[in-house]
């Protein structure tokens, strides 16, 4: 990949992002709905006064005005105020962002630690019994519905069991004095050398995080295995074997580090669906995260929030791919810069 | 003219005969095709195989438990839920939800998805640049959210909620079918039928088609398993079918406010999805492995 | 490393104890965060409940619905559209800096005045305000409040106001109180964590807020989180195990399991929200009053409170609550008899029946299905047809506009119990809530005048004979009034739920 096919590819993003916006907006304002009703509800209100509150928040403007508006804005990063909490709809996201990445991060490093071992020993002893039943233990974790799965766990570990808490992210009396360096949580309390801290919020995390990690732990290993064989019969390896090199250090030495590129590019692209995709977890869990702020703005029609939100996603989605296409160039030495 | 139009699919025939064989050895994929079948047989044999209508509504039964745990009676099996219905009956009838909104939304995203792949493979050019483009955009969304606003945006139902997810769908048999056609397009038989005069559409649909077949409908499978997820993820979140239509989905979201006193609510139906699921996935996994020879090992 | 290793000891040791809840921080499960905690600029009511125990008011409910003087310390009625308020004298916010008259002149312009909130923006609460027209200063300790028309809601209405600081707005700007709240409230703001919690800490200069609700004075515990659990069946497993004290929105299916739980129960309020069906009275099959009688008729109100609802429901024979002011308590009822549905039915030239499709919003969908087949053995052939509540409003709320539909299941919320803002919207001729579309001119003449009658005892009769006129129609069928469900550990005292689900806790102990 050279610098100006890198260039290229960053000036695609352009009409992507472009596309987005327009779809979202116009999606959004195709919606059937109005967020002054719903703001009003069965209260007192004067036909003067409501016409007011329109005003006040940009909704008494045609259509193709608001497009070009928003649009302009959004060049600037300003993607006006939300609806309901009368705030930068930016500040709002980003109040929410950190706890989403850590979640999404802890899930993806849950399935990463998991899923490399496990898909290196599927490859070693390829259709020996534990491949068949990693395999099918990969199968069985795409095919569970976090929604589903989420409750059951939470009823075991959090009810019955008593030994996890039900929602939130650390319990406020424990984090108090911990300055918030980073606002990963699980980082802050390191940082701040405070253990106890530390273990709360992961008793926090650790239940959603599963939960969200798992689908994409099934998924990694399945690549690992896959790249794993496919290098296994590669021939340096054989070259290797010849040369009188002891197994584990040709297995874990040679030939995972070749089979980890496959892995960590889908991995890199994959924690874009996973930031996408973990709105229905913050619900069962009461996880403070953007998905379930989106989710309701979409609900309650707070037009600009959905699109900041949906702008942001594509953004990093498109970053993501991004970024895994050069994680490839650096890491395959047999891809050319 | 009538040996090129010939050959290549006679050659996918047997190929497809072989993986098929090849298929049926592996015995665990095998028989989660037969799991498979019986729930279409069950979707389909619904109101024979219920014990009970799934929409008769019974407040003296109102969370009756199965018929193992104390209170339970043989003539609720799996319990009753919150309005006193049927819960066995309920996934039975769910079943034709399920399967049909899944094999719905894969066939319109199939369709689309190999006309506009095959498309852009083949004709390259500004059509191929067009839909590139917008599968970009279209990838740019998360699903969940796509899919949650554009049922917003249209309203419950049946047809509304196959819309919903095929408007994303469609991308990624698109995607695969614009990279197979890539590759066969150079072709030797491509070349010769081109040279031949055989028109674009004829090339497209009956020279490539067939032979770019078989990755597809490895891939149609494995995303099936995941559309039955995203429908129930979407009943889940309260835009899905309409009452009193039973789907998985939705019954375990109504379920989970009563999972402290009344768990068979939404377990039930949370492991009929995840069998079917399974089930779709162990048996596409051998289709992929039977079928797709970068995978065979 | 030697400390280090103690670090880990201690936490260790930490971890193996029980999660070490502070024995004065008392935590609310509850349903939702706050939008803003600014309390001019949202319409939420359960932002609401947050603010009101950093914020106090001019005037302010107790949990038996009572107004009582809060920041006030009287208020006289001067003339049907003039009201004095006399403020206390020695009220701190909690920067120390004294709450004067400025202040409540202030807040008020700040709700009411077109563009008050600055940058051009109006408070969206401006409407709660009815037709206040301005508030001035008469001398240091009375504010009068003039009205462009009789309002007798005022007082009950202003509860829903608190008084902000005028220096902490001109220093913050709007766009900071969102975030950087400043009350005379008996908490101040410790953290708000975004979607997770708002942390509040005792205001230990608290001058004790209303005089009229015993035992004043500073707040009885140390802090109190609000900790967001949106799932109801976690919010009870936080309360059953001991994590959080209070609960909201408890369902009614858990009560047997709180009640059950040796550390905690069930406590319930009368609610203020009246449920109904509403008929298409302009439709081809409910423009006849057999029909809707029909309908009346047809459905067991006690049987989906009992098993439903969990018997925390009072059935209604009008729109208002029993709890109301102006209530006729001698409506007559429609008993449940679907034999007589199907007589009125085939009166009215519907021998075979009829089908209908029933409305209503996800968070009903069990009723309405109950509902449905209640309907549906009556010879009323049902569908229930779910639909989000914002489309719901548009389809049905047209103010005189046409309406397509058969039937709606909906409620209207009462807050004030006073009938001015239950009554006039869904009953008056084309008004935003009659989602019947139900027109008599007869009823109109008397909720017009008793919506400006200021003898309290001919305005009741008023309410009395337009319910009793009402009822003879069936616009709507009247279904019942919920009670408001709260899970309260059994550690709490000197708490109790309120009508209006305000979680007012600077009287609440924790032991």
């Amino acid at each position: 990949m050279t610098l100006t096919k890198l260039l290229e590819r960053l000036v695609q993003l352009v009409p992507v992002l472009l596309g987005v916006s327009v779809i979202v907006f116009v999606m959004m304002a195709l919606t059937p709905g109005d967020p002054i009703q719903i703001m009003i509800g069965d209260q007192i209100v004067t036909p003067e006064q409501e016409a007011q509150m329109r005003r006040d928040i940009g909704l008494d403007r045609p259509m193709v005005e608001r497009f070009f508006v928003f649009l302009g804005n959004a060049i600037q990063f300003d993607f006006g105020q939300s609806f309901y909490h009368r705030r930068p709809v930016a500040d709002v996201i980003i109040e929410r962002l950190p706890a989403t990445i850590e979640l999404t991060l802890v899930a993806m490093i849950i399935a990463l630690v998991t899923a490399i071992p496990l898909g290196v020993l599927a490859a070693v002893r390829k259709n020996s019994i534990f491949d068949r039943i990693a395999t099918v233990g990969g199968l069985l974790g795409v095919s569970l519905p976090g929604f589903w799965f989420g409750i059951l766990l939470l009823m075991l570990f959090a009810v019955h069991l008593n030994i996890l808490p039900v929602a939130g992210r650390i319990n406020y009396g424990i984090s108090q004095g911990i300055t918030p360096y980073t606002h990963f949580l699980l980082i802050d309390t390191l940082l701040n050398g405070r253990l106890d801290a530390f273990r709360n919020a992961l008793a926090h995390i650790a239940l959603p995080a599963i939960t969200l990690g798992l689908p994409m732990t099934a998924i990694l290993m399945r690549v690992t295995r896959t790249a794993m064989l496919e290098v296994l019969r590669a021939d340096y390896i054989t070259f290797a074997q010849a040369k009188g090199l002891s197994r584990q250090r040709i297995l874990w030495r040679h030939a995972l580090k070749n089979a980890l590129i496959p892995t960590v590019s889908v991995a890199a692209i994959e924690t874009g669906s996973l930031l996408g995709g973990n709105m229905i977890i913050e619900t069962v869990f009461g996880w403070p995260g953007l998905g379930r702020l989106v989710v309701e703005s979409i609900f309650v029609r707070n037009y600009p929030l959905v699109q900041a939100a949906v702008l942001l996603y594509a953004v990093i989605y498109v970053m993501l791919n991004f970024f895994a296409d050069i994680l490839y160039t650096i890491l395959n030495p047999r891809v050319k810069l | 003219m009538s040996v090129i139009e010939q050959s290549p699919p006679v050659v996918a025939e047997s190929l497809f005969r072989r993986n098929m064989a090849a298929f049926m050895e592996n015995r665990l994929a095998f028989g989660s095709a037969i799991v498979v079948v019986l729930f279409i047989l069950m979707a389909v044999f619904a109101p024979w195989i219920a014990p009970n209508d799934p929409y008769a509504t019974n407040l003296f039964f109102r969370l009756q438990p199965p018929v193992w745990m104390e209170g339970g009676d043989w003539a609720y099996p799996l319990g009753a839920d919150s309005l006193g219905r049927c819960i066995l009956s309920r996934i039975i009838y769910g079943a034709r939800i399920s399967i049909f909104i899944g094999a719905a939304v894969i066939l319109v995203a199939t369709s689309i998805g190999i006309l506009a792949g095959l498309a852009a493979g083949y004709l390259r050019g500004w059509v191929d640049v067009v839909i590139s483009r917008l599968v970009d955009i279209l990838l740019g969304f998360p699903y969940l959210i796509f899919a949650i606003g554009l049922m917003a945006m249209m309203g419950p139902g049946l047809g509304n909620i196959i819309l919903a997810l095929a408007y994303k769908e469609w991308v990624i048999p698109c995607r695969v079918v614009r990279g197979e056609t890539l590759v066969t397009r150079e072709l030797e038989y491509v070349e010769a039928a081109r040279a031949l005069g055989a028109s674009g559409r004829h090339i497209m649909l009956r020279e490539i088609l067939p032979n770019i077949l078989s990755p597809v409908i490895v891939v149609a499978t494995i995303r099936m398993a995941h559309v039955i997820i995203l429908e129930a993820s979407l009943s889940f979140l309260g835009l899905g079918v309409q009452p009193p239509t039973a789907s998985w989905g939705a019954m375990v979201a109504d379920g989970r406010a009563f999972i402290l006193e009344s768990w068979w609510v939404s377990t039930f139906p949370g492991l009929a999805i995840l069998l079917l699921v399974l089930a779709i996935n162990v048996a596409s996994q051998g289709l992929r492995d039977a079928f797709d020879p970068r995978f065979t090992e | 490393m030697r400390i280090f290793h103690r670090t880990l000891v201690a936490s260790a040791i930490a971890l193996c104890a029980a999660p070490a809840v502070h024995a004065q921080e008392l935590i609310v499960g509850f349903t939702r965060d706050a939008d803003t905690l600014d309390p001019a600029n949202h319409r939420n009511r359960e932002t609401e409940t947050i603010i009101r125990n950093i914020y106090d008011g001019i005037l302010t409910r107790s949990s038996d619905m009572q107004i009582h003087p809060e920041i006030a310390e009287s208020y006289t009625q001067v003339s049907p559209t003039v009201y004095d308020f006399t403020i206390r004298s020695g009220i701190t916010f909690h920067d120390g800096s004294s709450l004067t008259i400025e202040d409540v002149k202030f807040t008020l312009d700040r709700v009411v005045q077109e563009g008050g909130m600055g940058n051009g923006q109006s408070s969206p609460r401006a409407s709660l305000m009815g037709p206040v027209e301005s508030v001035e200063i008469m001398d240091d300790t009375t504010i009068r409040i003039s009205l462009s028309e009789p309002w007798p809601l005022l007082p009950a209405m202003l509860p829903h106001q608190q008084i902000v600081s005028r220096a902490h707005v001109d220093a913050v700007g709007s766009d900071g109180m969102a975030t950087q709240p400043m009350g005379s409230g008996p908490f101040r703001l410790a953290d708000w964590r975004r979607g997770d919690s708002v942390v509040l800490e005792r205001f230990d200069d608290y001058y004790g807020g209303a005089t009229g609700i015993p035992e004043a004075g500073p707040a009885c515990v140390e802090r109190v989180i609000f900790q967001v659990i949106p799932e109801s069946a976690s919010r009870v497993a936080a309360l059953l195990s001991g994590d959080v004290h209070i609960i909201n929105e408890l369902p009614p299916h858990s009560m047997n399991q709180v009640n059950n739980s040796p550390n905690a129960q069930v406590m319930a309020v009368n609610g203020t929200r009246s449920f109904f069906l509403a008929m298409n009275n302009q439709g081809e099959i409910f423009d006849d009053v057999l029909v809707r009688q029909a309908v009346a008729h047809a459905i067991d109100r006690d049987l989906i409170i009992d098993r439903i609802l969990g018997g925390t429901a009072t059935t209604i024979d009008g729109i208002l609550s029993p709890d109301a002011f102006g209530k006729n308590h001698d409506l007559p009822s429609y008993a449940y008899d679907p034999d007589r549905s199907r007589e009125l039915l085939a009166q009215a030239g519907y021998p075979d029946g009829i089908s209908i499709t029933l409305d209503t919003e996800g968070s009903l969908r069990d009723t309405a299905e109950a509902i449905a087949s209640l309907l549906t053995n009556a010879g009323i052939t049902t569908r229930v047809q779910v639909g989000e509540g914002t489309l719901l409003t548009q389809k049905w709320r047209t103010q005189g506009g046409a309406k397509e539909g058969d039937m709606y299941l909906s409620s209207w919320g009462n807050s004030t119990l006073d009938p001015f803002d239950i009554f006039v919207p869904t009953h008056r001729t084309d008004d935003r809530g009659n989602s019947a579309g139900y027109a008599n001119p007869e009823l109109d003449a008397l909720l017009d005048e008793a919506g400006v009658e200021l003898d309290r005892d001919r305005r009741g009769e008023l309410y009395q004979q337009a319910e009793a006129l009402v009822n003879a129609d069936v616009p709507y069928i009247y279904l019942w009034v919920p009670q408001d469900l709260y899970g309260v550990s059994t550690r709490i005292s000197n708490w109790s739920p309120s009508p209006d689900s305000r979680i007012n806790l600077h009287r609440a102990c924790l032991n």
